[in-house]
């Protein structure tokens, strides 16, 4: 009997030995394909469409041109985009007048779009056209380079277009090389149009029109995208094609897998895998490990400036010394970043015009006790501390550690963990006192930056503060023509900053990219995603 | 029918309670840098949730007597063509492991049963104990460390099916029958090599229950009256276990096979995401976390149909196991 069951339980496990008998190879070419793991998901082809996500930015970039694209320079030694040198996309060349008021595009003449036809002037001014008037996310990003009405764009013959700003705006044609901007097939956009969609939302969401680098193959939103290059695309750098014939990108959710699929060589590239497997992968040697700090983007402690206590300024500066930076750096991000404290400002004056910078705060208990007995509060107070799930990898050690540090100078921090959309609600609605949350702004200019997060009773103003000499010199420093005179504003809004506290910058994170040894050509990019077509294998 | 105004419950208790939850989608999803109120509005206005709650209440209502289960902001499709491309993948990840742990657990609980207090039924009762304590998704990246990771035996676990094989036109859903049906063995080797790891880890969580409930009914059975005078009558070993004691000990045994079922189809959520698994449970808990209404309510209203479903079938293997039970 006994004999019996040791012998089912043999056969049970060969069978399962067996089963795992590999296949053979498959015949398709590997090398020619990038496998592209992530724990987003894409779920639309037309990243204008409220709601889409990162990974829809990406998958957009290589189906869709625009008119013009962000160069790329080295940051210590990593590619990164570079906001000042704009080349042409689907233009092959542009001016500005003199006056900065008029911008001209001379559109590519072998332009084609993926079913052949020619790009014209008319597709471009379609598309911006429906960018600035669709219910779409282009209104409001053009908005921020005073581009706003279908006025402003101008058909000057099939291959020349003109954009007519009402102020010099600098940020009008950077603008123009963002995610949203695409030039769409307007022709064949037209005929999915209806009366009640004129501009063919609901049928751009699930194809594409575009004259981009690469073709849809096949799109199941929340599992994957696969992409086959354009062979007639050469809006790449050395005027050719991009260089993988197949693109993968694929759903995986557990960073876990992500990370073995990676390091078994079935997968070429991740950029979000925990900061403790990128750690490992590293020290073992065997892949690419490309560390960008995300130097448009930054993680703040933000406090409520409107809700007591942190309408004290002098309650915001005691927590600002009572941080344990280094601790918390270390703990969060494993040191993978940029930190933005234990800086040290002589005089107290500002040492850069650049936003963010690093901020003379430091751990000093004794300094953020004094602070405190200013406030009449010498014993301290109660708050909460809040953060979202989807950052409980950096912020549950870093929430730790803050209520730690603050229960030393008596303020008594209870944690709370907020689903994402109930956090991003609640922050909408100005509710939360005390929190961690982060920011990006895809055109990282210092008056881009205090006019959307430190301005107006809007969602992004963390702090919602309203200050009302930082509003002026916000607004007047973003159609400033004089470059010193700017940086002069710059470095005012940088001292405000220290002087009222609102919010603390703690660091800026960096972006892993994860990828095998033979990949070659990654950048990191203002949307914070991967362009499918700065890749290449060696 | 009965189970109508049920239904009818479910729905409306989760269309109250995803109105409840503090949490607005339309915040969630106008996450673009740049997305003011203005897109938030656009949102709700897309949603629907401009409009009072009856108001909402009964559009719903009404749209789902049409059959249309409202669209999902996540993946940018309606509710009903999402389920529908993730339940065969639930399916057929839960049937097979229920089936390899029916598979196992009875065998097991009969061998115990047989001898109750000896090594082997204590060897079942640690199994069983370890298969319960261990979380599924401990176990399932475990057994992606050895055979994925460690020995390479096992494809990456990334859903159904390679990304390099083509699929086979859809017939039923479920992949391992439509290759069959395609006539593509090779394909079919490939999306039954993709179910082994994720239906063991199901299996292993769910064996411990099904052995547990066999043995004790095993037992009872057992030392009743009819099996000592099959014995005494000299019949075989086989005939007095299997015939006789096993058929009479089956019902609770299907009892819990069918909660065990539907369970498993909710619950697998970890499954589904450690392996990828692109079923509707990892697609409800996604949903959940963005407060994304739509495909909440669509998921709940599917499991309880489907519960109803199979409490329908234990029904009809009841009078099949028991002719004495009529439905």
């Amino acid at each position: 009997m006994r004999s019996r069951i040791a012998g089912l339980t043999f056969l049970g496990f060969g069978v399962l030995a067996l089963s795992f008998r590999a296949l053979p190879a498959s015949a398709q070419s590997r090398a020619e394909t990038l496998r592209y793991v992530t724990g987003a998901s894409v779920n639309t082809l037309d990243p204008n469409v409220p709601g889409s996500t990162r990974e829809a930015f990406a998958v957009s970039l290589s189906t869709y041109d625009r008119l013009v694209s962000f160069g790329r320079k080295q940051l210590n030694g990593k590619w990164v985009f570079d906001l000042d040198k704009i080349t042409g996309e689907l233009a092959e060349s542009y001016n500005v007048s003199p006056d900065g008021l008029k911008l001209t595009f001379h559109l590519r003449k072998d332009a084609r779009f993926q079913d052949g036809s020619p790009v014209t002037a008319e597709d471009v001014k379609w598309s911006l056209d429906r960018a600035v008037t669709a219910p779409v996310l282009g209104k409001a990003q053009l908005l921020t380079g005073s581009m706003t009405s279908a006025n402003q764009f101008r058909v000057i013959d099939p291959l020349t277009f003109e954009v007519t700003l009402p102020e010099p705006d600098k940020l009008a044609l950077p603008n123009l090389a963002t995610v949203y901007p695409i030039i769409i097939n307007s022709k064949l956009a037209k005929t999915h149009a209806t009366a009640d969609d004129p501009w063919a939302i609901g049928w751009l969401k699930e194809h594409t029109a575009g004259s981009g680098a690469y073709v849809i193959e096949s799109f199941k939103p929340g599992e994957q995208v696969i992409m086959k290059r354009n062979e007639a695309w050469n809006r790449g750098a050395p005027e050719k094609a991009a260089f993988f014939k197949r693109v993968i990108v694929q759903t995986v959710p557990e960073p876990a897998t992500r990370a073995n699929l990676v390091e078994r060589g079935d997968a070429d590239l991740a950029i979000d895998l925990q900061a403790s497997d990128v750690q490992s992968l590293e020290s073992k040697g065997t892949l690419k490990v490309i560390s960008t700090p995300q130097y448009n983007a930054v993680t703040f402690i933000s406090m409520n400036n409107t809700i007591p206590p942190f309408d004290n300024v002098n309650v915001r500066r005691a927590i600002a010394f009572a941080l344990p930076y280094d601790d918390m750096f270390k703990a969060a991000l494993f040191g993978r970043g940029t930190p933005l404290f234990n800086a040290d400002w002589k005089d107290g004056k500002p040492t850069t015009s650049a936003f963010p910078f690093p901020q003379p705060v430091r751990l000093d208990l004794d300094k953020a006790r004094e602070y405190l007995k200013a406030t009449g509060m010498p014993d301290g107070f109660s708050t909460t501390f809040s953060f979202n799930v989807g950052q409980a990898s950096t912020a549950e050690p870093m929430a730790a550690l803050v209520k730690e540090s603050l229960a030393k100078i008596g303020i008594k921090v209870e944690i709370q963990k907020l689903p994402d959309a109930q956090m991003s609600t609640q922050i909408n609605e100005k509710k939360l006192p005390f929190f961690t949350e982060g920011i990006v702004a895809w055109l990282p200019s210092t008056d881009y930056f205090y006019r959307n997060f430190y301005t107006g009773n809007q969602r992004w103003n963390y702090a919602s503060i309203d200050n009302p000499e930082l509003n002026a010199l916000a607004q007047q420093a973003r159609f400033e023509p004089n470059k010193a005179k700017y940086d002069e504003e710059s470095l005012k809004l940088n001292a405000i900053h220290v002087a009222t506290m609102p919010q603390i910058m703690l660091w800026q994170p960096s972006q892993d990219a994860v990828m095998a040894k033979s990949i070659e050509g990654y950048t990191y990019q203002f949307h914070r995603q991967v362009d499918y077509r700065d890749l290449s294998r060696k | 029918m009965s189970s109508l105004p049920a239904l009818f419950g479910v729905l409306v208790f989760t269309f109250l309670l995803m109105r409840v939850l503090p949490g607005d989608p339309a915040v969630f999803f106008a996450s673009g840098p740049n997305a003011g109120k203005e897109e938030i509005e656009v949102i709700r206005k897309q949603m629907g949730l401009d409009k009072p709650i009856p108001e909402q209440l009964l559009r719903y209502l009404y749209d789902v007597g049409r059959g249309n289960l409202g669209k999902s902001l996540m993946t940018g499709q309606s509710v009903t063509t999402d389920l529908r491309e993730r339940l065969p993948a639930s399916l057929e990840l839960t049937l097979t492991a229920l089936f390899i742990a029916m598979l196992s657990a009875i065998p097991l609980g009969v061998i115990a049963a047989l001898r109750p207090g000896s090594i082997v039924d204590h060897g079942v009762r640690l199994l069983c104990a370890l298969g319960v304590c261990v979380p599924t998704f401990v176990s399932g990246l475990l057994l992606i460390y050895v055979f994925y990771y460690l020995l390479g035996l096992a494809p990456d676990p990334t859903g159904r099916i390679d990304v390099f094989t083509s699929l086979p036109p859809s017939r039923t859903g479920f992949l391992t029958i439509d290759f069959l049906l395609a006539g593509d063995l090779d394909g079919w080797w490939v999306a039954v090599r993709q179910l082994i790891l994720p239906a063991l880890t199901m299996a292993l969580f769910v064996i411990a229950p099904l052995a547990r409930i066999t043995r004790a009914s095993m037992l009872v059975s057992l030392g009743s009256d009819f099996v000592r005078t099959a014995r005494s009558v000299g019949l075989s070993w086989w005939r007095v276990v299997v015939t006789y004691a096993l058929r009479n000990a089956i019902l609770p045994v299907i009892t819990i096979a069918g909660i065990v079922f539907s369970t498993m189809l909710g619950a697998n959520v970890l499954v589904e995401k450690v392996y990828s698994w692109p079923g509707v449970a990892s697609y409800a808990l996604d949903a959940l976390l963005s407060s994304d209404y739509a495909p909440v309510q669509g998921f709940v209203l599917l499991m309880a149909s489907i519960f109803v479903v199979v409490n329908l079938m234990v029904d009809v293997l009841y009078g099949i196991a028991d002719p004495r039970v009529s439905i």
